[in-house]
């Protein structure tokens, strides 16, 4: 019998639901343990996006939603890096989301009531779908840091979110780059709800100096990692190599 | 080779915020003309809707709010208990002024498993929105199917807290689904 299963997720790597130092979590945690429960083929499966949907200004935050002959304000940037399951074996085909404040540290949302301004050329969204060898790329603006109210008012660390579609459901994976050397990493509440320090640092996209200067933008490398297969023995052999 | 010394850790989640409709659903907020359209409106596009079922419900927090700030996702089979890749994933927001979600889509059929066992009609649920630093899993089943052989509701101990997973029916095509993130109602939610 051959069934394929996700790697148990290593929750020790992972936040906790309740972190009671960021307030939001607190009445949005269950308390409860979740079900474990053997891989299904509705875990298994998953939605898959054709590259058709995506056009070719959409890893371009810079371009678009910019008017004609302007770009946004602030520091442009690369981020870039590689889709892996656990194993390592590049992702093809995964279709990446991006969302992000500008540089002022402001979101185009109407629920964003931080004091700083809009920036008519910025949206702050894109889209990525990989290529053979996992590749992903996004020119964009570095987002600022901004206020918000937790415990009184604090600061969040400059991030952008990323919403990644694996190869099935249980695949999929919500999360945000943060950057390197942003001195505000080490006393966010949201990336403080992962206990494990090493987890927490695999958040940070990393200054590629060398990339940084033949492409001439700030590059920032930030590789994610997807849940992989359980590898099965079928008739003595190792399934899916 | 032993490939389980070379399993690397999964990248953390981290909480999608609140306003994860920027690069989820931008069109749903206004900003137009970047995407084409936003993903998930039809989990079925090529089939009727007139065969449609509705699950509608809203998502409370721990002193009973409902909210509207979350994003959820749905993935499912066609009536007939197959998955296809490109159908059956649907994506949406509770409306901000009645804090209710509306699902339409084709009712799942039985899923055959290569174990030969079969799971009753489901659909695959997840819940990301501020607060929730782990994207949260739970499923759909309901009330007027046979659910007393399925693999999953049957593992599950706590059997007084097995009808958070069920639907209510409250017409031939329509069906009711809350989710309680806390308390003596809370749902079952699932590690998958």
């Amino acid at each position: 019998m051959n069934i394929k299963s996700l790697i148990k997720r290593n929750f020790e790597k992972q936040p906790v639901a309740n972190h009671s130092d960021y307030k939001s979590s607190i009445l949005r945690a269950p308390k409860n343990n979740k079900i474990n429960f053997p891989s299904t083929v509705s875990e298994i499966s998953g939605p898959s996006f054709n590259k058709d949907i995506i056009r070719e200004l959409d890893n371009d935050l810079t371009l678009n939603f910019s008017n004609k002959n302007q770009m946004p304000i602030g520091q442009k940037i690369i981020v870039y890096g590689k889709i892996l399951d656990q194993f390592h074996n590049p992702l093809d085909g995964i279709l990446i989301e991006i969302w992000q404040a500008n540089s002022g540290g402001k979101y185009l949302h109407e629920k964003d009531k931080n004091d700083a301004p809009i920036d008519k050329n910025f949206a702050g969204c894109g889209r990525y779908i990989t290529s053979n060898d996992g590749f992903y790329e996004f020119i964009t603006i570095k987002p600022g840091a901004y206020p918000y109210p937790n415990r009184g008012i604090e600061w969040r660390p400059m991030h952008i979110h990323f919403s990644v579609f694996g190869k099935s459901f249980g695949q999929r994976l919500i999360t945000q780059m943060y950057f390197q050397g942003d001195p505000l990493i080490k006393s966010c509440p949201m990336i403080n709800s992962i206990p494990n320090s090493g987890a927490k640092k695999s958040l940070v996209g990393c200054l590629d100096l060398k990339k940084s200067k033949s492409d001439k933008v700030l590059t920032y490398k930030f590789d994610i990692i997807l849940r992989g297969y359980n590898q099965t023995f079928f008739e003595n052999r190792i399934e899916g190599l | 080779m032993n490939y389980l010394n070379n399993i690397y850790d999964e990248t953390p989640f981290q909480t999608a915020g609140p306003f994860l409709h920027i690069g989820c659903l931008p069109n749903s907020i206004g900003i137009k003309n970047i995407f084409k359209k936003d993903l998930g409106i039809n989990p079925f596009e090529r089939k009727f809707e007139s065969n449609f079922i509705t699950i509608s419900g809203s998502v409370f927090d721990g002193n009973g709010e409902a909210l509207d700030d979350i994003m959820l996702e749905t993935w499912q089979c066609d009536e007939n208990g197959y998955f296809f890749n490109d159908q059956g994933f649907a994506r949406f927001v509770p409306d901000p002024i009645n804090k209710k979600f509306v699902l339409k889509t084709l009712k799942p059929g039985v899923v055959k498993e290569v174990d030969g066992k079969y799971q009753s009609p489901h659909i695959s649920m997840s819940i990301s929105s501020r607060g929730i630093n782990m994207t949260l899993n739970t499923r759909i089943y309901f009330e007027d199917d046979d659910i007393k052989n399925d693999p999953l509701l049957s593992s599950i101990e706590q059997k007084d807290r097995i009808h958070t997973l069920i639907a209510k029916k409250d017409s031939k095509n329509k069906f009711t689904f809350d989710v309680f993130l806390q308390g003596v109602k809370e749902t079952i939610f699932l590690n998958i």
